[in-house]
């Protein structure tokens, strides 16, 4: 078992790195942009400001003309201490703040659909490879191919017009109605998943296709091995070879991609909130890019890369337990 | 002796895609909008030109109706194809250079090498993309150079890694070791001796690329981040969505760019269906002699035997 | 016709979707447990429709209808509601509903409508401004407003240079409360236009705010003021609400009840809940206005642009080799088709530009004079053609013209990517400037690319704003006084041009320095002058001001034919007018 905690603690050493590297990244490149806050906001008055207030902009906003490397340490320093800084765009609301809220909306919507088409996916395709040539493995693959080559925010964009504006079926923005407190109550929570429903069925549409896929064509390749033909040989009731034997060996890979996917959470839905108006994560940073609001811009790509390599952590140590090879 | 027998490989792997029919109604399909790109903007009016009422629906003088400023959509969709394709595609060249480029050294050569460019490898893997896209786009001057800068810098890592690992195990087969044995160059035995057997894997891994770089691609142009004074099929849906096309139903000014952007992907998931299906036949899902027989047999799994090795 | 279409829209969309099903059906008919799932789908997502639509619907309705705004376009609200930081960080209406200046001007009039003042008097030789407080407001606690709040106001900008984004101390000596109602502006210098900020700053209340730690971070989440509308009724990220003051100063006023505010991240977003008529009033961007927000309901829905703002312009740069004459600006502008660009790229909702580049707002400051002299912003090739081949620039084998040393005529237009209007416009140019020999590239860049750009004097051409103003001393001041100017590659805030003319920064002296009317009409005539036979800068179309509203719940709007007021919510302070006229019907 010390193997195992060395190997996760050598992960987790990788992730360090990756992450000061990402963090780096995340510091110089919008530094390098040029143009800065302060005559950004003077401009988006449109002339409707005095260029003297250029003076009050900058001071309000605390920008300094420090040289960069100094610059560097105290982000990195401010970082680990959790302080993200004040938003530009949302002055003087702290980042924290801001993220804190738009995360857990990225999560529950994003979060949502990518459990249910990783599972629906891989159960998809384990009956596919089962019935091999079946109805369901002949017309779903293409179909669902087909389905996820439209740009997803294309189709995001029909439903919410089919769905939302033309038939009035589902909420055309937001991601609760404005009759519910929010909280833990059960309306609340109903018009959450009402609200929820059409970007989230996008996302499942465009994705569900190569979860399927992936899964059925891992399996197909496990099914064909010694163990599995020597199961069945030995009489065993089918749904257990499916499942037991079979399926098991094979959702390895498909779960390395979940775990992939479960950190890219956080980015993935960008296209889809703006389209429905989802307060998350994705919308929060176009907003901060746009803005040059750099304070935001860094705290929504930190949380996003953490996240990312936490969500890997978790599938290294989850393969651990689930592939005994690892475990050597 | 060794390269006749990798041509043997390479023409029975051709012959195979030639004789699946998904990657060839795939590759007709992907082959058709290349000819539409090409010769596209010699037969259609200007599409940059303001002709008609705007946002005037499908009719004869023009046949998929007219944007918001009264151009013509039949115009703009087939010129748009040509920047979208020559960037999806260029993308899907350099990722899988740089990808063969660094995952093959790093497969190959091992030892400290691999630990060293694996390492950059998986960094860029978690380095969130998507984010690290809409930074850099808005950054530099937008463009189709900056749209296939951007992409590639984001893209590259997983072929790498994939093409690393298969490096990895082909490099201990008994002819690659034969090779190094015999005192062939690494650079030959590279060349000549392993890439000619990832060539399924290179191929789908540009068409992976490639489908990733369109979708991208349109999505960044789509939020604004291109060149909106050139037409590809992104700038037409963020002008069809500018318009507000969809609230005033003038459906005709997204609907053909968004199936134009379906098909061709369509047709490279095909393509990429057919390369997976001769590599490792097994995965074929066409209905086969089964279907002929009485129902319930074959379905239950009782003679599987037959089945698994079908 | 739109609603037909939509209408139609919707029928070949549904039943398109019923066919789907039917065929999906089918498909799965043979596998009893997929028909299973999508039975089970199939009631669970109608259920899902039936009981949501229920909750929606059933919205609690108390009192009169909330008046919904829509200025702000935010994927959510952030409570902020001081009115001194300058960055539009604080919610709409914090300046102009909530506190309230002591003066507001009219740009339809004209006027300085007295608000918390109720008159002025420059003394001193204009170097000392006495203005009187307004008697009986109250705050909305309940406490008296006197001159001392004002004085207070002024003086915490002072303090903290981040609260004075119009610079007033840069020529303010002192300000100093006499009584309860007489407030004493001194100056360091004479600076007449100075007048127009110190009216419009909101004024804060002493017994608040001399609690307050850090007034720049204060975020007032509860804020105590004279305006109209002041009790925050509710707070969340997608909406909130404001209530009536009830302290409020004018007698049976406001009349509505309560401003609701959603929070709509994009102009699509914002212009479905217009159609739908969600919104009573807005100041949108709307493309085929009639067609797509009129045509829905034509009884209810209007919208008006009166053009109070400024003019947008085609700025060249004048330091670049052939841009640096003004022969060949007047030939650019002589080739621009002006009208088309109106109808490409502002769908008919504004006109071509005056050329005095004074808009209709201020078009009673226009110059006889150079109104005359001002052919240039007409549209004749054949004249622009004839301009450039006498300036001595030949065309060369491709048509274009050549520079005295060969090369080809070639300019960028810069371009803020996104700002599709100007993108639509800066294409029409570019088509137009072909045909008399000049080849140009419309290049979009983000936003603070292209700022920076254009402040630095490296850019080509590129189209932007004027700076706006009462008078059009700001516009004048900004496009041709030395004031501002800076060499290429150092940042300008204004003349981004790059030009500058002696003569203007006398008169703006003269300007500064005078309060009667006509010594001011004549420097601005001057101006004017100046401007027509130089040709800084290049103007394209006023700037309408954005304004819709919905006469289902409220009516009173200001009008064309009612102009008591712009309609545009985008110009504080100016919309309290609005905010205390409107009623529910």
């Amino acid at each position: 078992m010390s193997t195992s905690i060395q190997y996760l603690l050598r992960r987790l050493g990788f992730y360090a790195i990756a992450a000061w590297a990402a963090l780096t990244l995340n510091f110089f490149i919008p530094r390098m942009m040029p143009g800065d806050p302060a005559s950004i906001i003077f401009a988006r008055f449109r002339g409707k400001l005095n260029p003297e207030a250029m003076v009050a902009l900058r001071e309000t906003f605390g920008l300094t003309d420090e040289p960069l490397l100094g610059q560097y340490f105290t982000y990195l320093k401010n970082l680990l201490s959790g302080d993200l800084g004040i938003s530009i765009a949302y002055f003087p609301q702290p980042v924290t703040e801001i993220i804190s809220t738009a995360l857990l909306w990225t999560i529950f919507l994003a979060g949502t659909s990518l459990i249910i088409s990783f599972s629906l996916g891989t159960l998809l395709g384990t009956l596919a490879a089962w019935k091999r040539g079946g109805r369901l493995d002949s017309f779903l693959p293409p179909a669902l191919a087909f389905f996820g080559a439209f740009p997803y925010f294309w189709l995001a964009m029909v439903a919410l017009f089919t769905f939302g504006f033309g038939l009035g079926w589902f909420p055309l923005r937001h991601a609760y109605g404005d009759a519910v407190t929010p909280g833990f109550n059960l309306p609340f929570m109903i018009d959450a998943i009402y609200h929820a429903f059409l970007p989230a069925l996008t996302m499942v549409m465009v994705s569900l296709g190569g979860w399927m896929l992936s899964m059925r064509n891992t399996m197909i390749t496990t099914l064909g091995a010694d163990y599995i033909t020597f199961a069945r040989a030995k009489g065993l009731p089918s749904k257990m070879v499916m499942l037991k034997y079979a399926a098991r060996n094979a959702i390895l890979p498909n779960f390395t991609g979940f775990g992939m996917a479960l950190g890219f959470v956080l980015s993935g839905a960008l296209l889809t909130e703006i389209i429905f108006s989802y307060p998350g994560q994705g919308y929060l940073l176009l907003e901060a890019v746009r803005a040059q609001d750099f304070p935001l811009m860094q705290g929504l790509f930190m949380t996003i890369t953490l996240a990312v390599l936490g969500a890997n952590w978790l599938v290294d140590i989850a393969i651990l337990f689930l592939d005994p090879r690892t475990r050597r | 002796m060794a390269t006749r027998k990798n041509d043997s490989i390479l023409f029975r792997w051709i012959k195979g895609i030639i004789h699946n029919k998904k990657a060839l109604s795939g590759s007709l399909l992907v082959l058709s909008f290349i000819l539409i790109a090409a010769i596209g903007p010699y037969i259609t009016v200007d599409p940059n030109a303001f002709l008609d009422t705007p946002l005037s629906p499908p009719s004869f003088s023009h046949w998929f109706g007219t944007t918001g400023q009264g151009q013509d959509v039949l115009a703009q969709t087939i010129s748009g194809a040509r920047q979208t394709l020559i960037v999806g595609f260029a993308t899907g060249f350099f990722v899988v250079l740089i990808g063969a480029l660094i995952g093959g050294i790093s497969g190959f050569y091992g030892g400290k090498v691999d630990d060293v460019l694996s390492m950059i490898i998986n960094i860029f893997l978690v380095m969130p993309g998507l984010p690290l896209m809409v930074i850099l786009a808005s950054w530099l001057p937008p463009g189709p150079l900056t749209l296939t800068g951007v992409l590639v810098i984001t893209g590259w890592a997983w072929n790498a890694r994939v093409i690393r690992s298969q490096m990895m195990a082909l490099r201990d087969r008994d002819f690659v070791s034969a090779a190094i044995v015999s005192g062939e160059r690494n650079i030959r035995i590279i060349l000549i001796e392993i890439m000619p057997r990832m060539l399924s894997l290179l191929a789908s891994s540009f068409i992976g690329a490639s489908i990733y770089a369109i979708g991208a691609q349109v999505g960044l142009e789509f939020l604004g981040l291109g060149d909106v004074s050139t037409i590809t099929w992104g700038t037409n849906l963020y002008w069809a969505s500018n318009d507000l096309a969809l609230l005033t139903g003038s459906w005709w000014t997204f609907v053909p760019t968004g199936i134009c952007i379906a098909f061709v992907s369509f047709g490279l998931t095909l393509i990429n269906f057919g390369i997976d299906e001769v590599t490792n036949p097994r995965l074929i899902s066409e209905r086969n002699w089964r279907k002929y027989l009485p129902k319930g047999k074959g379905n239950d799994g009782i003679t599987p035997v037959i089945k698994t090795h079908a | 016709m739109i609603q037909y279409s939509l209408q139609e829209w919707k029928l070949t969309t549904f039943a398109s979707i019923n066919k789907m099903k039917d065929k999906t059906f089918k498909m799965f008919s043979f596998h009893c447990v997929h028909q299973y799932i999508l039975k089970l789908s199939s009631a669970v997502l109608i259920c899902f429709i039936l009981i949501f639509n229920n909750c929606v619907q059933h919205e609690k309705t108390t009192g009169s209808p909330p008046f919904v705004i829509s200025q702000e376009q935010v994927s959510s609200f952030v409570r902020n509601f001081n009115p001194l930081i300058p960055s539009g960080s604080s919610r709409w209406p914090t300046v102009s509903g909530i506190y309230e200046p002591l003066f507001i001007y009219n740009s339809m009039t004209g006027i300085y409508v007295p608000w918390l003042a109720t008159g002025y008097e420059w003394k001193d030789g204009n170097l000392q401004l006495d203005v009187t407080i307004r008697e009986n407001v109250t705050w909305s606690d309940g406490q008296p407003f006197t001159a001392y709040d004002v004085s207070y106001t002024f003086n915490l900008k002072k303090t903290n240079a981040a609260l004075d984004p119009r610079a007033s101390w840069g020529y303010l000596k002192s300000v100093e409360a006499i009584n309860d109602h007489l407030v004493r502006f001194k100056f360091l210098r004479i600076f007449v236009p100075g007048l127009h900020a110190l009216t419009e700053q909101s004024i804060i209340p002493k017994h608040i705010w001399e609690n307050i730690d850090d007034p720049v971070k204060f975020t007032n989440p509860n804020p105590v003021a004279t305006g109209p509308f002041t009790e925050i009724l509710r707070f969340d990220h997608q909406i909130w609400e404001l209530g009536r003051n009830p302290h409020y100063w004018q007698e049976g006023k406001p009349a509505v009840e309560r401003l609701r505010f959603y929070a709509y991240p994009t102009n699509e977003q914002a212009t479905i809940a217009l159609i739908n008529g969600e919104v009573d009033w807005a100041g949108n961007f709307i493309p085929a206005i009639d067609r797509v927000f009129v045509g829905r309901d034509p009884e209810n829905h209007h919208y008006w642009f009166p053009r109070v703002g400024g003019s947008i312009f085609l700025y060249v740069n004048t330091t670049k080799q052939f841009l640096d004459q003004v022969e060949v600006r007047k030939a650019i502008s002589l080739a621009i088709n002006r009208e088309l660009i109106v109808r490409v790229a502002m769908y008919d909702y504004t006109i071509p530009a005056h050329p005095t580049a004074l808009a209709d707002g201020l078009a009673p400051w226009r110059s006889p004079t150079a109104t005359e002299n001002g052919d240039w912003v007409e549209y004749d090739i054949e004249r622009a053609n004839e301009m450039l081949d006498n300036a001595g620039f030949k065309k060369g084998p491709n048509g274009i013209r050549l520079l005295p040393d060969g090369k080809e005529l070639f300019f960028d237009i810069s371009i803020v990517s996104g700002w599709s209007d100007w993108i639509r416009a800066a294409q029409v140019i570019s088509q137009n400037l072909k045909l008399v020999g000049i080849n140009t590239r419309v290049k979009t860049r983000d936003f603070g690319a292209w700022l920076s750009s254009m402040q630095n004097g490296e850019f080509d051409m590129g189209i932007a704003w004027t700076e706006k103003g009462p008078t059009p001393y700001r516009l004048y001041r900004g496009l041709m006084s030395s004031e501002f100017l800076k060499p290429v590659g150092e940042t300008a805030e204004v003349n981004w041009h790059r030009f500058a003319s002696d003569e203007v920064d006398s008169l703006c002296v003269a300007f500064e320095k005078t309060s009667d009317k006509e010594e001011i009409k004549q420097i601005i005539y001057r101006m004017q002058e100046i401007f027509v036979d130089n040709a800084p800068a290049i103007p394209l179309f006023a700037e309408p001001s954005w304004g819709q509203y919905n006469t289902k719940r409220f009516t009173n709007f200001p009008t064309e034919k009612n102009p008591y007021a712009q309609i545009s919510p985008n110009y504080p302070p100016e919309n309290l007018l609005v905010l205390v006229n409107v009623e529910p019907k």
